[in-house]
């Protein structure tokens, strides 16, 4: 990037409102070092227009869920990629979280927002309850690696449905997928 | 035989002083693998209470945040503890929230409701 474009990227990114972008690894590591810059610039602000709990909780169970379901991103060196943005916005704020998911799971994910996207608060928070006390969940869903209640944390937090998108990944349309989420609040 | 962790970046300070029949965890939880963090706690956990009888169990539950498969291991603790509840033992839960986390204390309400037989006492604690 040319020296002069820097102002123009620095820019746009303000006028969007973001106040946290980060593109690489999803590791651990790297979750708990977010979480302490994000905790810093909540602290640091008086955000009475969104709720910051619900913001980091969201951020923690995106993060995560890209942390234990990604492939190995080729020409990585193995590693676990990803992206995700925290900003303002008129109402309050948004997360929006990218990484990359085997193809063969685009239609199990989809199902499983559009489930979660069908229901009421009211009916996530029912089904919250059901799963917090389903003993099976392994037993149902053997590709889950969780306790099945991640997606209904994020509805749960967020104030509008979970927005998302697949998106390719150029040179490798066969195999992956790039899957974006946004939850607001 | 007492089980202390402490506190992590991402692991909340466990102090179980079995001996002194008081239970604390303290701090935020989002562990990485939540089976393997919360492992060794239930087997210690269920050790305990198995060979506990007739006694006032305190548990000081002040976790300000949990992800969402610290939340499933943590209603396995309850379930533990309020089995004892039932049979043996008493087990007084002290529910620290701070007033405006409407997760932790919508928690605590569902777990007095699972599991009546603990005894819970909400704290309610300030940000300010």
């Amino acid at each position: 990037m040319e020296i002069d474009l820097f102002s123009t990227f620095h820019s746009e990114a303000e006028k969007k409102g973001i106040m946290f972008y980060y593109s690489g690894a999803f590791s651990q590591s790297v979750i708990t070092t977010i979480s302490d810059i994000l905790k810093n610039r909540f602290d640091g602000h008086d955000f009475h227009s969104f709720n910051s709990r619900k913001v980091f909780s969201s951020f923690i169970e995106m993060v995560q869920n890209a942390m234990h379901y990604s492939p190995e991103a080729p020409e990585a060196g193995g590693e676990k990629i990803g992206a995700i943005a925290v900003g303002k916005s008129e109402t309050g704020a948004f997360l929006i979280c990218a990484n990359l998911i085997d193809k063969n799971y685009v239609e199990r994910i989809s199902k499983k927002l559009e489930a979660v996207n069908n229901m009421t608060l009211e009916e996530v928070k029912a089904a919250y309850k059901v799963q917090l006390r389903n003993e099976n969940h392994h037993e149902e869903d053997d590709i889950s690696k969780g306790a099945g209640l991640g997606l209904l944390t994020m509805a749960r937090d967020s104030k509008s449905k979970i927005e998302y998108r697949f998106e390719n990944v150029v040179g490798y349309e066969d195999r992956y997928a790039e899957l974006h989420l946004k939850t607001q609040f | 035989m007492d089980l202390y962790l402490a506190a992590t970046n991402d692991s909340p300070e466990v102090d179980f002083r079995f001996s002194k029949h008081t239970l604390i965890m303290k701090g935020e939880a989002f562990p990485e693998d939540a089976s393997k963090f919360y492992y060794p706690i239930v087997v210690a956990l269920d050790q305990y209470l198995k060979t506990t009888d007739k006694q006032e169990i305190n548990f000081d539950f002040q976790l300000t945040y949990f992800n969402s498969a610290s939340t499933k291991m943590l209603f396995t603790i309850f379930q533990l503890l309020n089995k004892s509840a039932s049979t043996n033992n008493r087990v007084l839960l002290n529910w620290h929230f701070d007033e405006e986390d409407d997760t932790i204390k919508d928690f605590g309400q569902e777990i007095a409701e699972d599991f009546p037989m603990l005894e819970l006492y909400l704290v309610e604690t300030s940000t300010a």
